[in-house]
């Protein structure tokens, strides 16, 4: 299990990288800040970068519109 | 091989580069020196001035090629220091040397490629000046990619080759933006003349045009305000439930389909040029719909065109239940045109649909319209009675509020019910947000010293989504900080959406509490101030500058009435469900939260009690969170500021004094 934005729990699985993360969450906004355990993510590793079980995933929606 | 890398061999020595990146960047991403004389950082690469050419081995076969423009595709060997390469450039070089011998970048590239001889290739066509143009095509690049425009281009052919405007003449459609002259490399493009007389005109311009390039080359891929301007937020807003659906009872409606971006994007936007709404600015935001056919109302069978649609006029048709874009459009050039806000009308209507289709009125109070959500024909028929002050249009046209009194009074009409699907506060209708699952947002709204408008404060990532300010002093703080920096546009007459509607990719580099606000930009922000005054700004001097106007507002708003904690109270449906149908169609969300964070006991409990439970708990938080946030501003538990506020803030002037002594603690 991993938690998100300390609230929100993902199910964990062998492999899982910050992609898998954002499809589990259903997050495809373009403007997302990604942490695990703190550390930023860069974009380009989304998709390589995997995720231990029990971490704590951050994804920040920026905020834009109004 | 990591993904999307690829091996390439660099004058004999292996390097691993993005495949598809353009060469001359992967080689200077590795430490070797290209000269160019055309290639700019935030333009498409072009070819033109032939100097970055390398000699590039592929299966076998050796050619040059110029290495700005030609992507990394397969495994090469590159040669940036042939025989061939250093020939060919030096040839080149002395060719710019003899056309523009005073040029210094000319000079300074010419010393590079090992061209000395100004004489080799002089001619009649030499051209003495050392601020002459050397034909590399960045302003014409710039014009078209940073501003959408094409107003500058070269004529002539051959030697004869000049920049020149259409037609020799200066285009009205220049919007000012300077980038030609920002990008010139040789002062050959000068501006002269600064509007409004800033302090330091350079300044200014750093700033335009950080944003320009941004806009050319980082919208695509987030907001694409250029593509289709603020309707894209429709199709996110749908995605996260927060998009208002008939009278914000949901967040998401499968019809949505109908009236997001895309479907106005393939079939209705025709424009996307800059509207000029600010001089220079380069976002184009503002999309327009040409030669749509009107079905209704005065100019029924005109051919006009429409200013819009925006994300606030979409929401409002999804509020309303009418997921038409066709009825969309029609309905945003008849509010154009009768001076009618889309915002207030649609929240207004979505509640007199609500109330009909609860029973609350019917068709004897609305001139026989069946005013039901989504009836695209009613709506519009109901618009043209407000424009002509004739039937239930009259009524209408009066607001949320009045409808509430009116139907209290004479139909003797359940008080509680409208007070709770009746969305405003202070007399303002909502704007298109759906808050029940931000706190925060809840009391953004309300405490807005105009009503419930989101250009104070838009939390709802930070809250929801992201839990950034879980407590009740996090959110006390976001609170008090992004209405005083949102205030500060308006001071200033500056449009926000520069700031956040596009993001710097430097923003990825900060922590996420930090990156919330954009730092980066909020400095351009200041430095954009200075350029102007001559008076240097910080976040400080800004909170300063705004919390004094916006106290003033707030003692300003007690004056005629307003501006207390009462003022500052939501209808429930910006905070839960109202309805069973509500609560039933979110009850996974709403159970877990009353089991998890309300302590409730779920066993055995019909919807009524789980929603009458929800209300309670609801209510308390957001009762607190007003408390956190009015003592963050400094104001009472009433919501007045305090005077010793206003003395900090150097407004404690007499008259204003009086206004709110009798409202101190």
């Amino acid at each position: 299990m991993i938690i998100v934005n300390n609230r929100d729990k993902v199910e964990w699985h062998e492999g899982m990288t910050v992609q898998d993360v954002l499809d589990a969450m259903g997050y495809d906004y373009a403007l997302i800040t990604v942490t695990v355990e703190g550390t930023l993510v860069p974009e380009d590793d989304y998709g390589t970068q995997t995720v231990p079980d029990g971490s704590n995933v951050g994804l920040f929606h920026l905020a834009h519109g109004g | 091989m990591a993904d999307g890398k690829i091996n390439i061999t660099i004058n004999g020595i292996e390097a691993s580069v993005q495949k598809g990146s353009y060469l001359l960047q992967a080689l200077r991403d590795n430490g070797v020196a290209v000269p160019t004389l055309c290639h700019h950082k935030d333009l498409t690469p072009s070819g033109t001035c032939r100097l970055c050419v390398v000699e590039v081995e592929q299966r076998g076969k050796k050619k040059l090629v110029t290495s700005c423009n030609f992507p990394v595709r397969g495994e090469i060997a590159v040669d940036t220091e042939s025989e061939r390469v250093k020939t060919h450039r030096r040839v080149l070089a002395e060719m710019y040397l003899g056309r523009w011998p005073n040029v210094p970048l000319i000079q300074e590239v010419a010393a590079i490629c090992g061209a000395t001889d100004k004489e080799k290739y002089r001619s009649e066509l030499t051209d003495e000046n050392p601020k002459a143009c050397i034909l590399c095509t960045h302003c014409v690049r710039a014009c078209d990619e940073f501003v959408k425009e094409r107003i500058l281009d070269f004529a002539g052919r051959g030697i004869k080759r000049h920049l020149t405007m259409p037609f020799g003449e200066v285009d009205p459609h220049c919007i000012n933006c300077t980038s030609c002259a920002y990008v010139c490399p040789t002062g050959a493009i000068e501006i002269v003349d600064d509007m409004n007389n800033p302090v330091n005109p350079q300044m200014i311009r750093d700033f335009g045009m950080k944003i320009n390039a941004e806009m050319a080359t980082l919208d695509k891929d987030q907001c694409r305000m250029r593509e289709v301007g603020t309707a894209n937020i429709v199709d996110v807003m749908d995605a996260y439930d927060l998009l208002p659906v008939h009278n914000y009872k949901f967040g998401s409606h499968p019809d949505t389909k109908n009236i997001d971006s895309k479907i106005l994007k393939a079939k209705y936007f025709t424009q996307d040029h800059p509207d000029g709404c600010w001089k220079g600015c380069s976002m184009a935001c503002a999309k327009a719909v040409d030669g749509f056919e009107l079905r209704t109302g005065p100019y029924k069978g005109d051919r006009v065109v429409v200013d819009g649609p925006e994300y606030e006029t979409s929401a409002a048709g999804a509020n309303m239940g009418c997921f038409d874009a066709d009825f969309i459009v029609e309905w945003n050039f008849y509010c154009d045109t009768y001076g009618i806000d889309t915002i207030s009308f649609g929240t207004c209507m979505a509640f007199v649909m609500e109330a009909f289709e609860a029973g609350v009125i019917t068709t004897e109070h609305t001139g026989g319209k069946e005013l039901k959500f989504g009836a695209t024909e009613a709506v519009m028929e109901c618009m043209h009675e407000i424009a002509a002050g004739e039937g239930f249009g009259v009524e209408v046209g009066q607001g949320i509020r009045y409808l509430k009194e009116k139907w209290i009074r004479e139909l003797g009409a359940d008080a509680d019910f409208l007070q709770d699907i009746g969305m405003e506060v202070k007399g303002l209708e909502y704007s298109e947000y759906v808050s029940k699952e931000s706190l925060a947002q809840q009391a953004g709204y309300t405490m807005a010293v105009k009503g419930p408008q989101h250009d104070e404060a838009w939390l709802i990532f930070m809250d929801m989504v992201n839990n950034q300010i879980p407590t009740f002093e996090d959110k006390a703080d976001a609170l008090y900080y992004y209405p005083l920096w949102r205030t500060w546009f308006g001071l200033h007459g500056l449009c926000k959406l520069i700031w956040n509607d596009i993001v710097p990719l430097s923003n990825k580099d900060y922590e996420p509490q930090v990156a919330a606000k954009v730092p980066d930009h909020v400095e351009d922000f200041f430095r954009f101030y200075e350029g102007m005054t001559g008076e240097p700004l910080d976040e400080e001097g800004m909170l300063a500058q705004s919390a004094r106007v916006h106290n003033l507002q707030r003692v300003m708003t007690r004056m005629l009435g307003y501006g207390t904690r009462k003022d500052d109270m939501p209808p429930f449906r910006a905070v839960g469900p109202v309805t069973a149908e509500e609560y039933e169609s979110r009850a996974e969300r709403y159970d877990k939260q009353l089991e998890e964070l309300a302590g409730f006991d779920m066993k055995g409990k019909s919807t009524e009690e789980k929603m009458k439970a929800i209300r309670e708990y609801r209510m308390d938080q957001y009762n607190r969170v007003v408390d956190a946030a009015y003592d963050r501003r400094g104001w009472t538990r009433n919501g007045v500021p305090k005077i010793e506020r206003l003395r900090e803030l150097g407004i404690d002037i007499p008259e204003l004094v009086e206004i709110i002594k009798d409202d101190q603690e």
